[in-house]
């Protein structure tokens, strides 16, 4: 009951498409069953055509977010060039390492578009063991409802719209059964020259 | 005051400034790397070669111990000019830079940033106490993704350089002036190879033999698996001494 | 038995707490004030572990008193409350963390908004238009869900927090007493009586 990856709540999921990649979360921030907050997006921008999300302890989800900062803004300086999504699941899966025996408990699904427009797509556990999946990645409270509705609607070569489509889907599908997540939700499917973002409402219990 | 206090606070740092506002150490530092043998490096269309001459101090030396270009890490590779010993340390250093870095991004260093490092490591032997500067200058050959081929040049003073062609070491002036004069963009790795050979015979003492030089080349043309990653790219390549021979006979 | 509470509505933020300091079972008091003010426009209730509360409340409070007089400016609420939240999430992480609980109201000049976080002992950072801890927040979070707007003018945001008093002394089994009221607006911190 109390256990503190599952105390906060939320949920996220990624889903590879053709040329494009969606990535999507609810926004809810509880305290085991009390929702403190319906505005709490867990999809971070990386760079323009790379997106993190992250769900498990709130707040190590905030202090990874601005250790990631701190570290993508040095990688900017150093390497005068943006960082390609399959270095940073590295990146990412090395920082959660380096707290091997004294983890963050959170957990990280990556998404996005490498520098010659190729979808990728990864997660890992806490402790950064990465899984870069050909299809898609769920995390959060609701990942195993996320399995069974992505197995169902997930399927190769959506187009942005499609993949729009089936992700929301899966995870509006997801949050009816899941009481820790939910309260509204933001996808972002992204393509080779745009970001598409809307706001989903979903359930308000 | 504590123990040990009393020693570090007097050891300044050998270089100082003189009253003209040099850096008499670096300019020494400079003069060891000058009566070193002569190295060089082109820049290919498409790929970097890298080549030195190797001269044993005296015939009953095994030559094939005596390595003067060596890998750093699968992209990148660097000769050097000056003091071996000194070369050897930053070699180590270079190498767990780049081992540090692929821990950290799973993926080695683009050249620039291991150039950077390396040329860290010997700008602060300028300013540390206890120890003196770097004999050595370095010519560094990588090639990423980010900028393809490139050709760096670190001094002992831990500037570094881009270049299209240069050369270090004793008769580096004579080199760079011959490199100038045949160096055009667009030359491929052969011609680059070619190049390098004659500009090295220039002011080569004795004979120029597979035995005598070392060459190393990367670029588009020496691609395989990088790692255990099974992903291909230009790996850093020593030539063999039939792969010399052959050239040399050309 | 804590309780705190928190209302953004137009132009100002109200902060209200307790007034009890108790040990176990015993009331030994029944006006402390559990608030700080941290600087002109930025006020702060606390609670959780007794010992922690006022270390931790007061090492915030000269911090952040330091960071005016070193800078001839004062944090903005929301740079405060993410520095003030870092505090807690590198303690979170030590042998003996803070258990501190904290509702930060704030009126950013600059933008002339109302501000208020929800901070927990665990270092999570929540905005949010309204806020509670304690067992507070099981009554007062569906009333503040229900009525709260945020153009509530000042005197409907204080029926808004006297409703959700009223909700404690009619539903929770303890009585809190008296609540500590702060507003922050445009002019600054003050107190305000219920």
């Amino acid at each position: 009951m109390s256990d503190i990856t599952t105390l906060n709540g939320g949920s996220c999921i990624a889903f590879k498409g053709k040329n494009c990649v969606a990535i999507a979360c609810d926004l809810r921030l509880g305290n085991q069953a009390l929702t403190v907050a319906c505005n709490r997006d867990k999809v971070f921008k990386i760079t323009d055509k790379t997106y993190l999300g992250m769900t498990g302890l709130a707040s190590d989800v905030d202090t990874l977010r601005s250790a990631f900062r701190y570290r993508l803004n040095m990688y900017r300086m150093k390497e005068e060039r943006e960082i390609e999504p399959e270095t940073f699941a590295h990146l990412v899966s090395s920082t959660l390492y380096e707290k091997r025996f004294g983890p963050y408990f959170i957990e990280p699904i990556i998404a996005g578009l490498n520098s010659n427009n190729e979808p990728f797509i990864a997660a890992a556990d806490l402790i950064g063991c990465l899984n870069f999946a050909k299809d898609f990645v769920v995390t959060g409270t609701a990942s195993d409802k996320l399995f069974g509705m992505a197995e169902g609607l997930w399927e190769p070569d959506l187009g942005p719209e499609e993949l729009f489509e089936s992700i929301s889907q899966a995870l509006l599908g997801a949050l009816e059964r899941d009481a820790l997540s939910g309260w509204g939700a933001i996808v972002r499917v992204i393509t080779p020259d745009k970001v598409i973002e809307r706001t989903l409402q979903s359930r308000q219990d | 005051m504590s123990a040990g206090a009393g020693e570090s606070a007097y050891s300044f740092s050998l270089t100082t400034f003189s009253p003209s506002g040099k850096l008499v150490q670096i300019e020494h530092a400079l003069a060891a790397v000058s009566q070193g043998t002569t190295s060089l490096g082109i820049k290919a269309s498409n790929a970097i070669v890298i080549a030195t001459e190797k001269r044993a101090p005296s015939p009953l030396v095994d030559d094939t111990a005596l390595e003067k270009v060596s890998v750093i890490c699968p992209n990148i590779g660097i000769v050097y000019s000056g003091m071996g010993p000194d070369f050897r340390v930053l070699i180590a250093k270079a190498r767990k830079s780049a081992q540090a870095y692929w821990k950290i991004y799973g993926e080695y260093p683009p050249t620039r940033v291991l150039v950077q490092e390396i040329a860290t490591v010997m700008q602060e032997a300028t300013q540390s106490g206890g120890v003196r500067p770097f004999g050595v200058s370095l010519l560094v050959a990588g090639y990423d993704s980010a900028r393809g081929p490139s050709l760096y040049q670190v001094d002992p003073s831990g500037s570094y350089f881009m270049w299209k062609a240069s050369a270090i070491g004793k008769n580096m002036t004579n080199a760079k002036t011959f490199l100038e004069k045949r160096y055009n963009d667009d030359i491929s790795l052969e011609d680059a190879i070619h190049t390098a050979l004659l500009t090295l015979k220039e002011g080569f003492e004795g004979q120029m033999t597979e035995k005598t030089i070392e060459i190393g080349i990367i670029g588009t043309s020496t691609v395989g698996p990088v790692g255990g990653s099974g992903l291909k790219a230009p790996l850093f390549k020593k030539l063999t001494e039939a792969e010399i021979k052959d050239y040399l006979a050309l | 038995m804590e309780c705190s509470f928190g209302i953004t509505g137009k132009g100002y933020t109200i902060i209200a707490s307790d007034s009890n300091a108790a040990r176990s079972i015993v009331k030994m008091k029944t006006d402390e004030d559990k608030q700080k003010v941290l600087s002109d426009h930025l006020v702060m209730t606390y609670s959780g572990e007794s010992g922690d509360t006022l270390q931790f409340s007061e090492y915030i409070e000269r911090n952040l008193r330091l960071y005016g007089i070193r800078n001839h400016v004062e944090l903005r609420p929301r740079a405060a409350a993410s520095w003030i939240r870092a505090q807690i999430a590198d303690s979170l992480r030590t042998r003996n963390a803070y258990q501190v609980n904290l509702l930060l109201g704030g009126f950013d000049l600059p933008t002339s908004e109302p501000a208020l976080y929800w901070v927990d002992y665990l270092g999570t950072l929540a905005t949010v238009p309204f806020a509670a801890h304690g067992y507070g927040a099981f009554f007062a979070l569906s009333t503040l869900d229900r009525y709260h707007r945020p153009d509530m003018s000042l005197e409907e945001g204080l029926d808004l927090l006297r409703r959700c008093i009223n909700e404690l002394k009619t539903r929770f089994i303890v009585d809190l007493g008296t609540f500590k009221v702060r507003v922050v607006d445009r002019e600054g911190v003050r107190e305000v009586k219920l």
